[in-house]
């Protein structure tokens, strides 16, 4: 297997007196695609809440052999570590243009930056069509698709994406999901966070279940779906 | 191009203005340049990130009372003054602004309104300050220099507020205003951005006090520290356009005009006029004259039904 680009070790969080995460331990390798699956309230935004250090967390991440614990949100983004949240949280009154200048709003260097531009007119082809038009009147798909492209526009070691599915049609996931493999073959690590085990399963090498903030299960997909209990608990199937 | 060369126009005729007019109205026109500027200042914060700020009044009070300790008390140049009202301004914008630009939304809006009124108990009771009697500034006869000093520093406040809608730090600004956690995911530092923009804010909020205290010559407490002048920052800004260059310039001088052509003709019914020319722009133009021009061009009349429809009126 090749080298680990993000280890969690023994990661705990919560929000206020509230537990939500126990002893997290989750690794990474460079150019995979893992899914990172449970049920609603299981903690999986928490995790990659704490993972992008929105909220503080007690344990270990090791991103790039760097310790991220106790750095700010700014530090982890700069470090590579880049998000697309739940919900898009694009700018809504911004262009789509504008938007996308707002994912590399920390490079310097125009020339790359104009490079990453292409780079993402190529993978959504309707971004370049609307790249004038306000975010906030795009469809949902749409909105994802530029989420996603502002977060690449950072130039990102490794994405995590929030609950990509959410609110979107199956032939829109599908789209998406081609998306995620054209991303990984640009040499971009992927955290894909889903409640649609199908979805994510379809597209990762690996996965981990999540139930009540604790890792229960993991391992390759294929025996994941295999597995009698997720089959049964996630899929709906006997 | 044509736009520059039109304001550089206005500018050059704004300053030559008072070589023309009487006394009455230069006075008129210094308090209508340091009305635009409060206003252009309330921009920087509230037009930009979407912080409405009621603590400007607080800086205004600082640098009034900056200025008038400087030159009443220890009988300093009256740009010494001004820099130690601006200094002090600005390093309360700093501590203020770290804790509570945490908070957001309305939050921040009543955490801020508390600011002036504290100040303005401290100063009170200060002998410095000259308690609650307030201080005497030395007289000095020169209203087309104080004028001028309103105008230089509106176009400076101005300028700068045409730099950040240009300006990386500008982005950074509208991003917050957008979705300030997805311009945090994005990198940006949130909280330097918002307490530069305060800062900022504070400065030229108390230039424009200390220019006042020194034209005036008598500032007290009450008056230096006067909430309903935050009120009126907020209205002139919203009237403009929040987050534009020149709106909150025009609206204030447009708000002044009104304001003081209704004084002059019916006096007590002043207030009340001025109050109701608000409602209506409020529910006509929700988001200040510089869309209503863009409205108008677009849609022409039906941009006020737009308006009322899109906000349920």
């Amino acid at each position: 297997m090749s080298e680990p680009l993000l280890t969690i070790a023994g990661l705990s969080a919560g929000y206020g007196a509230a537990p939500v995460l126990f002893d997290v331990t989750l690794t990474v390798n460079k150019g995979e695609i893992v899914a990172l699956v449970g049920s609603n309230g299981a903690g999986k935004t928490t995790l990659l809440r704490s993972i992008s250090h929105m909220i503080t967390a007690r344990g270990s991440i090791n991103f790039a052999g760097r310790e991220l614990i106790g750095l700010s949100p700014e530090d982890v983004f700069a470090a590579g570590l880049v998000q697309v949240p739940e919900g898009r949280q694009l700018f809504p009154a911004m262009s789509i243009e504008e938007n996308l200048q707002m994912g590399a709003f920390l490079r310097r260097d125009t020339a790359a930056v104009a490079r990453s531009f292409e780079q993402m007119y190529a993978l959504f082809p309707i971004l370049k069509d609307r790249r004038r038009q306000a975010a906030g009147s795009l469809s949902g798909g749409e909105q994802q698709m530029c989420a996603m492209a502002r977060a690449l526009m950072a130039d990102p070691k490794m994405l995590m994406v929030d609950e990509m599915s959410l609110g979107l049609a199956p032939v829109i996931v599908d789209q998406l999901l081609v998306v995620l493999a054209d991303i990984r073959k640009a040499g971009v690590t992927v955290l894909l966070v889903e409640q649609d085990v199908f979805a994510a399963f379809s597209v990762a090498d690996r996965g981990y279940v999540m139930e009540t903030g604790r890792i229960v299960r993991e391992g390759p997909v294929a025996e994941l779906a295999e597995d009698p209990e997720l089959r049964k608990a996630y899929l709906g199937v006997a | 191009m044509v736009r520059a060369i039109l304001l550089i126009l206005a500018v050059v005729f704004l300053a030559a203005a008072p070589f023309f007019g009487d006394a009455v109205m230069i006075q008129y026109g210094i308090d209508a340049l340091l009305f635009a500027t409060l206003a252009q200042a309330w921009n920087i914060l509230g037009g930009f990130t979407g912080y409405a700020s009621f603590g400007n009044s607080a800086f205004y009070g600082l640098g009034t009372y900056g200025t008038a300790i400087a030159m009443a008390q220890l009988h300093l140049p009256f740009w010494v003054g001004l820099s130690l009202g601006a200094f002090l301004a600005v390093l309360c914008a700093v501590v203020i602004g770290l804790p509570i630009l945490r908070l957001r939304g309305h939050y921040f809006a009543i955490a801020t309104l508390g600011l002036s009124a504290t100040l303005a108990a401290i100063i009170s009771n200060l002998d410095i300050s000259g308690r609650n009697i307030g201080l005497i500034l030395p007289l000095t006869r020169n209203d087309v220099g104080f004028y001028e000093e309103a105008l230089a520093l509106l176009v400076a406040s101005t300028l700068t507020v045409m730099w950040i809608a240009k300006s990386r730090f500008g982005m950074g600004l509208i991003a917050i205003r957008e979705d300030e956690d997805a311009a945090q995911v994005m990198g940006i530092n949130t909280t330097f951005y918002k307490v530069v923009a305060l800062m900022l804010s504070a400065f030229f909020t108390a230039i424009a006090g200390g220019i006042h205290a020194y034209w005036i010559t008598f500032i007290d407490p009450a008056s230096a520290f006067d909430l309903s002048l935050n009120v009126r920052m907020v209205i002139m800004a919203m009237f403009g356009g929040p987050g534009t260059v020149l709106g909150p310039v025009v609206g204030s001088f447009i708000l002044s005009a009104v304001y003081d052509a209704l004084a002059r003709s019916i006096s007590t019914a002043a207030a009340l006029l001025f109050g109701m020319v608000i409602v209506l722009a409020v529910i006509f133009m929700p988001r200040g004259l510089w869309d209503l021009g863009h409205g108008l061009r677009q849609v022409g009349w039906r941009y006020f039904l737009q308006n009322i429809r899109l906000h349920r009126l």
